[in-house]
């Protein structure tokens, strides 16, 4: 492990005069919150005065990350890459999740790089909440021309606002396309064969038109790389982003490079691999599709095979501190495992994943309506309420504590259990709500039905396996089984 | 243009206007001695360009700097567990060895033994399987002999999973005694070590793991699972008597998991003939939690705690469970691809947190994480690499 600074040397650093100016109750306080990396020093303005600039200056340097914090995009619409702290992510948490580039080659029609432009803008996959989407297009150089890559990012600026990265290998086109660019890009590749002649347009770029990029070195030897970062860094080159190559053919040598650098970065504190890394999954997709096709057993069209290649280098990569990544497939397929990984790998372990349990009524529900049972996970809880909403199901739902498990899970392990139910249904008094005394439970709590009776003495009938099926079921066999029940209960009476 | 032509132009028309200069030499010197005095103020780009070529930022070199692979030192170890007997003692033939990693990653030294993946079968036809999946076994599942015989002859099994699930009570109740009689057949049928698994009734399961422990007696199976819910002592006595490994089945507590295998080792079974199984949760569905609790075994395993240095097992087919998996839904894509890249990204995440052994179902799938496996243990530059980095900016 690298250094690892307290609340108290960042308290030191502090006015100490607890003005609350910044929102917390106290210099302590804040600094608490600074340390884990929840608040940031411009709420604070007493530092912002001249008078503590030295200060400022020492708890920016204390507060930087061993990964810096690299941006590219538009003021208003940031790609944020890097500001990683620790190797795993139990240890505390990671910041900035990994950005989704999509390319777009320039040989393609106006029309077509249009429609591409506007997918990756709009493309959204909605899960338990949340809005995952993409971050980045690749302008790639393809046809080497420069007034060609010049047109196309005129059409991608005019048609959309999603940040670009500038892909060419010829410095010509760099050098013309970063006078047009309405955006901080980043731009791609800075290699050992162009470095010198790349790095002078970019510096003079950089110094005599003030323009500003964040720059990608690339080189499948680290050492290189290092040397790379340390003569950009010479020149005033600070925006760095790392590509140590994505090699195909293993790409377990890729996540060698990824983790050595990291490694190297958080635990060896070595500042000059304190860099995001970008990782480029689509030179799989381009391999599958020239005709290596591991998978051909199974999946004989190249391009369906590229797909399911990439997106499985894609997620190793999200497992192994890619900051950045740059794909070519655009199924939804093959997205949706990608953002989902990227959502569960990004989730701050410090929150628990939890809503608050207790009942929920669900549309207009009344003493007829049904009454189901399901878990506090988040994920569980927003799955069923969308399905329950999309489909008009009208139910009393009761939350249980399962500490925020799954149901799967919380049956297993054994919070999903009839203990807990009976408490949940005294707690919420679900009884004097419904004139009935069943609870619908979902399928995969078939094994603890019995349990569940027994500590509750509700009729217990096992629901169906996904809650996008409850609403039929429902329609089918609520009225049935309320029936079934009044007649039992009538002749037990 | 050169240099002469240019003074031959000048010359010509004594005044000569040059917009934009691109000189690659490393030294230049030019006398003009033929020009007359009055015409030289007048190109001062010409000068300023000159002038701009000094040595020192003509060429940007890359520096030579130190740096050495970062290459942790680990007091610990994980152990190495034997499945299957070989034909010369007395067994059916494959034997497939986990485990016995000596460092967290590749590059510090390559793991001796590859991931293995065994195939999900099961003592009953399924017709609750997603139809991705059933096309591959429709034709066997009415036959668990003949389904485990596909496994291994069309796919390549390294290992096979049996899942007495019809024993289960609230199902068809089979006798231990019949579970047995199947797991005889099945050992007949093919030459790969097995996974023998229950169907999750804690009254039960121990009661069909013995009779099929006995049964298949030498034969280093996998008794799937002993857990905190039901008699592990019982599961460990068998796979003692009749030489075989042990699960160690818990939920994502790391804790948990050490906890069962120090009753289990206490109890009298051997550290390694155990493999534990932290619970995989399902792309999702909480993979996070797995792969914290799977990440913090592997460190503490190679930091030196003998109670969770064991090779890792992952419930893959968890994945399968999961609605972006298995639902027919047009606006998610098409499912065929949909269904196994799931199960894939979930395994592979499982993969680079450590795990050895993969309960899987879709072919597909299967033959991913495998040749992820395959590539894992290949030395570091091993493979040689003949593709270009930069090929898809010009693809």
């Amino acid at each position: 492990m690298g250094k690892k600074i307290s609340a108290m040397d960042i308290y030191k650093l502090l006015p100490k005069i607890n003005c609350k100016k910044c929102g917390e109750s106290s210099c302590m306080a804040f600094a608490t919150k600074l340390q884990e990396r929840k608040a940031s020093l411009d709420q604070c303005p007493i530092l912002q005065s001249p008078k503590f600039e030295k200060n400022r200056r020492k708890l920016e340097e204390l507060l930087s990350p061993p990964v810096k914090e690299v941006w590219f995009g538009y003021r208003d619409r940031k790609v944020v890459l890097g500001g990683e702290e620790v190797m795993y992510r139990y240890e505390l948490t990671f910041f900035n999740p990994t950005a989704i580039g999509i390319d777009i080659s320039d040989t393609l029609s106006e029309e077509e790089i249009r429609r591409r432009a506007k997918f990756i803008e709009d493309f959204v996959f909605e899960r338990t909440g949340e809005k995952l989407k993409l971050d980045f297009i690749a302008l790639r150089n393809a046809s080497n021309d420069p007034e060609k890559f010049l047109k196309a990012l005129n059409i991608i600026q005019e048609s959309t606002k999603v940040p670009v990265a500038l892909c060419s290998l010829n410095v010509e086109s760099i050098e013309r396309a970063l006078d047009v660019v309405k955006s901080k890009p980043m731009i791609y590749p800075v290699t050992e064969q162009n470095f010198s002649e790349m790095m002078k347009m970019l510096i003079s770029k950089k110094k005599k038109d003030k323009k500003e990029f964040a720059v990608v070195l690339s080189s499948s030897n680290i050492k290189t790389l290092k040397g790379m970062v340390k003569a950009s860094l010479d020149h005033g080159i600070e925006d760095i982003i790392l590509e140590p190559h994505t090699t195909p053919e293993n790409i377990m040598d890729t996540l060698d490079r990824f983790v050595m650098i990291r490694r190297s970065a958080i635990e060896r504190g070595d500042k000059l691999l304190g860099y995001p890394i970008l990782g480029l999954p689509i030179n799989t997709y381009f391999y599958v599709l020239g005709g290596n096709n591991p998978v051909r057993q199974f999946v004989k069209e190249l391009d369906k095979a590229a797909a399911i290649m990439e997106a499985s280098a894609a997620c190793a990569m999200l497992n192994r501190y890619a900051d950045g990544i740059i794909i070519h497939g655009t199924e939804v397929w093959e997205l949706m495992p990608i953002l989902t990984l990227r959502q569960a790998i990004y989730t701050d372990p410090r929150k628990p994943q939890t809503v608050e349990p207790g009942l929920y009524p669900i549309g207009n529900p009344d003493e007829n309506s049904p009454v189901i049972m399901t878990t506090n996970f988040s994920l569980t809880f927003y799955t069923v309420t969308g399905d329950f909403e999309k489909d008009g199901v009208t139910c009393w739902l009761l939350v249980m504590d399962t500490e925020g498990k799954a149901v799967d899970v919380a049956v297993a392990g054994g919070q999903y259990c009839g203990e807990n139910a009976r408490k949940l249904i005294e707690e919420t008094k679900i009884g004097e709500k419904v004139n009935h005394r069943i609870i619908i439970l979902p399928g995969l709590a078939a094994p603890v039905r019995g349990d569940i009776e027994e500590k509750t003495g509700w009729t217990c009938v096992v629901g169906t396996r996904d809650s996008s099926q409850v609403g039929e079921f429902l329609r089918k066999n609520w009225n049935r089984i309320l029936e079934e029940w009044r007649a039992k209960e009538g002749a037990g009476n | 243009m050169d240099v002469e032509e240019m003074f031959k132009l000048m010359n010509k028309v004594d005044r000569l206007r040059i917009d934009s200069i691109e000189i690659t030499a490393e030294e230049i010197v030019i006398n003009i001695p033929h020009i007359s005095p009055i015409s030289i103020p007048q190109t001062p780009q010409i000068r300023e360009g000159i002038r701009r070529i000094s040595p020192e930022d003509f060429k940007i070199e890359i520096p030579d700097v130190d740096w050495e692979p970062p290459v942790e030192k680990y007091k610990g170890y994980i152990r190495e567990v034997q499945l299957g007997r070989p034909k010369s003692e007395g067994g059916r033939g494959k034997v497939i060895k986990i485990g016995g990693q000596r460092a967290l990653y590749r590059f510090e030294e390559v793991q001796p033994n590859p991931p293995v993946v065994t195939f999900d079968i099961f003592d009953m036809p399924m017709p609750g399987l997603p139809k991705p999946i059933r096309e591959y076994f429709q034709d066997v599942m009415e036959d668990p002999v003949e389904w485990a015989k596909k496994c291994v002859k069309e796919f390549n099994a390294d290992m096979v999973t049996i899942h007495h699930i019809s024993t289960d009570p609230k199902i068809k109740d089979t006798s231990p005694r019949e579970a047995a009689r199947l797991m005889e057949d099945l050992l007949q049928a093919v030459d790969v070590p097995f996974v023998i698994g229950g169907s999750g009734d804690p009254k039960k399961d121990p009661l069909v793991l013995e009779a099929c422990a006995q049964v298949a007696q030498g034969e280093r199976c996998l008794l799937a699972s002993a857990n905190l819910d039901l008699d592990y002592k019982k599961v460990a006595d068998a796979a003692m008597k009749y030489d075989h490994n042990v699960l160690s089945w818990t939920i994502m507590d790391p804790n948990m998991a050490r906890d069962l295998n120090r009753r289990l080792i206490s109890h009298g079974l051997p550290g390694d003939r155990i493999v534990m199984d932290p619970t995989t949760c399902s792309l999702g569905y909480g993979i996070e939690f797995s792969i914290n609790a799977m990440t913090r075994l592997r460190l503490a395993g190679l930091k030196g705690d003998e109670l969770v240095n064991m090779p890792m097992s992952s419930g893959t087919t968890n994945a399968i469970g999961a609605r972006e998996a298995w639902m027919a839904n047009p606006e998610w894509g098409d499912r065929r691809y949909r269904l196994p890249l799931w199960e894939i990204t979930t395994g592979l995440t499982m993969l680079l947190c450590g795990v050895d052994i993969f309960m899987m179902l879709h072919p597909l799938s299967i033959a991913v994480i495998k040749e992820f496996g395959r590539l894992l243990v290949t030395k570091p530059g091993e493979i040689e690499v003949s593709s270009d980095n930069y090929q898809w900016i010009r693809a």
